[in-house]
């Protein structure tokens, strides 16, 4: 039995050598369709992970400050109120925001950490602009300020974290050296950062620090995930909705291939049913051609969009994936796969085939024997 | 035996087109006794032919290959049958191309799930029976019209088959290679196997390869006796 599928499969593999063209363009044609899908779906899902890493440790409500209706610096004094909040274990100052580097047309994202802020004059960097502006742990790097006078600070590391989307952009500094650069006054953060235990909490919390300040704005861990989730989702889904075009006609190409038997194939069939073949051999024959042809194009596929996505930085795909935020400084995103992942890249793609093909491989297969007499 | 019982072909049923290919034809062939089905293009031959090779069924009638009537069997068993008991040699020689003389002979018998090693050594041995051993490895396009002949010959004998059914097998072959042709026909009847050839070439039902000859028109028997 093993040899019979053996000595069906080569024979197979001789028959697919030698119409190298025809099959060499499906084959082409297979890979592109699985290479696409596949790189949407890594992407789609690296960034979600990464977007989950970045928001692993971030506070679980965050209060923003808005005057008519945008965004505005919070107060200190915020903070004794909001600390007696019931379920508010602790509250914060943040201290971040975004600073454009005309010379690289970069941006970066500056932050006072929590812990362990670098010495006043000296800063932590990202990969990213490690990189882009060639600074390593002792060089010199300068920025203009809020006032457009240069600061100068002494890079201390460079980062490096689970996430570069985390950390590829970013400048760490100390509170005094950030209020100096960004003009921002003693008595005002970006927002405040709180840390609630129960989750169950979050809304109640949310609502009661409203009634307190009508102008603040409490942003949720959860919303941001959930947005993060719903952008990328809606966005892939958009691009595979727009794909979709490519694999129907596919679909219709791959049945084209599988029903316009050339003369020649039709012949040979004849042949092989003439001097002793069955039916199910030749559908035998037909299976294993399928199957190397999509195990081939799918292991392909996969194994380009995954270089794509992550060593090539998707190259393809960012200006859609990544929609308006465009990371200036390139990060590389942590490779990542699981099997759910490729199982529904295999049914998008192999099944769909295999369906596509099976009737007219049958039609195939039942040609007359006789045919080659007449 | 294989018994021809009152069978007619008719292709196309029902349609404009219809053509009755054969009708009310009855015959007993002896095996180990060479036939010679002659007569014009369209009398009938090489569908009786395709008959008694299991390659297709009759419309009405019935065929015995010994004590077994074959015409009402699966597809599965005629298969069988056919790839046990025929081996065939058409007009065309009908070699796939792209692969080589020895793969050719061989592909009759990759179904059978036989070991590689035990059917290439066969396919070897039934091409040097043949005088093409040194051509084993050689593209079927690369070969003359006599060698793909004779592979063709080979791909036929590599089940050892009972009988030998060729379609007008000199059709496209010159006199020396028709006459080389008839000579290992002949060889292969003096081992045992029948043969049974359609063709309407006097330098096959003339030869000595032909213990009887049936003469065919418009689907009819209309003579059959031992060759003259």
């Amino acid at each position: 039995m093993i040899e019979r599928q053996r000595h069906i499969l080569d024979f197979t593999l001789s028959s697919l050598m030698r119409r190298k063209g025809k099959n060499g363009a499906l084959l082409l044609v297979y890979t592109l369709v699985v290479f696409v899908l596949a790189s949407v779906l890594f992407l789609t899902h690296a960034l979600q992970r990464e977007a989950a890493l970045v928001l692993k440790d971030a506070p679980e409500i965050v209060v923003q400050r808005t005057l008519a209706g945008r965004y505005h610096p919070v107060p200190i004094t915020w903070l004794s109120a909001i600390e007696e909040v019931n379920g508010v274990i602790s509250a914060r100052p943040r201290l971040w925001g975004y600073h454009y580097d005309p010379l690289l047309r970069a941006n970066y994202t500056l932050s006072v950490p929590a812990e362990n802020p670098p010495e006043p004059g000296t800063v932590d960097i990202g990969a990213g602009i490690s990189r882009t502006r060639g600074a390593h742990p002792g060089d010199i790097i300068a920025f203009a300020g809020h006032d457009g006078k240069p600061r100068s600070f002494a890079v201390r590391e460079v980062l490096a974290e689970e996430s570069q989307l985390l950390t590829s952009d970013l400048i760490l500094l100390c509170e005094k050296d950030y209020r100096d650069f960004s003009g921002i006054p003693g008595d005002l953060a970006t927002d405040l950062a709180l840390r609630v235990r129960n989750p169950k909490e979050f809304g109640t919390i949310a609502e009661k620090i409203t009634r307190i300040y009508p102008d603040s704005r409490p942003i949720l861990r959860s919303e941001i995930l959930r947005t993060y989730d719903a952008v990328f989702g809606w966005r892939s889904g958009l691009l595979i909705v727009i794909f979709s075009a490519a694999a129907l006609a596919f679909a219709i190409f791959a049945w084209d291939k599988a029903t316009g038997l050339s003369a020649e194939e039709r012949r040979e069939i004849g042949i092989l049913k003439a001097i002793g073949w069955e039916t199910s051999d030749v559908m035998l024959m037909k299976f294993w051609e399928g199957t190397v042809i999509s195990l081939t194009a799918f292991l392909l596929g996969v194994i380009l969009a995954y270089a794509h996505v992550f060593f090539a930085s998707f190259s393809l795909f960012s200006p859609v994936l990544k929609g308006w935020s465009t990371l200036y400084p390139a990060f590389r995103l942590t490779p990542y796969l699981d099997f759910g992942q490729i199982s529904t890249l295999f049914f998008l793609t192999v099944v769909p085939y295999t369906v596509t093909t099976i009737v007219p491989s049958w039609r195939a297969a039942v040609i007359d024997p006789d045919q080659v007499m007449r | 035996m294989i018994s021809v019982r009152d069978i007619s072909k008719v292709f196309n049923a029902g349609r404009p087109n219809e053509f009755t290919a054969l009708e009310r034809v009855s015959l007993d062939l002896q095996l180990n006794e060479s036939t010679v089905f002659k007569g014009p293009s369209g009398s009938g031959k090489t569908t009786l032919l395709g008959l008694i090779g299991c390659m297709s069924r009759p419309s009405s009638g019935r065929i015995f290959v010994g004590e077994r009537e074959i015409t009402s069997l699966p597809e599965r068993f005629l298969t069988e049958i056919r790839r046990s008991t025929f081996g065939f040699v058409f007009q065309q020689f009908n070699l796939i191309r792209g692969i080589s003389a020895l793969e050719n002979v061989m592909a009759p018998a990759y179904p059978t799930g036989e070991k590689f090693s035990l059917l290439r050594a066969r396919a070897l041995e039934k091409l040097e029976m043949l005088d093409l051993g040194g051509r084993a490895d050689a593209r079927v396009e690369q070969l003359s019209g006599g060698e793909a002949q004779r592979v063709a010959i080979a791909r036929a004998l590599i089940n050892d088959p009972a009988v030998i059914i060729a379609d007008e097998p000199t059709a496209h072959l010159d006199s020396r290679l028709a006459h080389e042709f008839i000579g290992i026909m002949c060889e292969l009847k003096g081992r045992g196997t029948t043969v049974i050839v359609a063709s309407h070439d006097p330098i096959v039902y003339q030869s000595a390869l032909a213990d009887r000859v049936v003469e065919m028109r418009d689907g009819r028997v209309i003579n059959e006796g031992s060759a003259a």
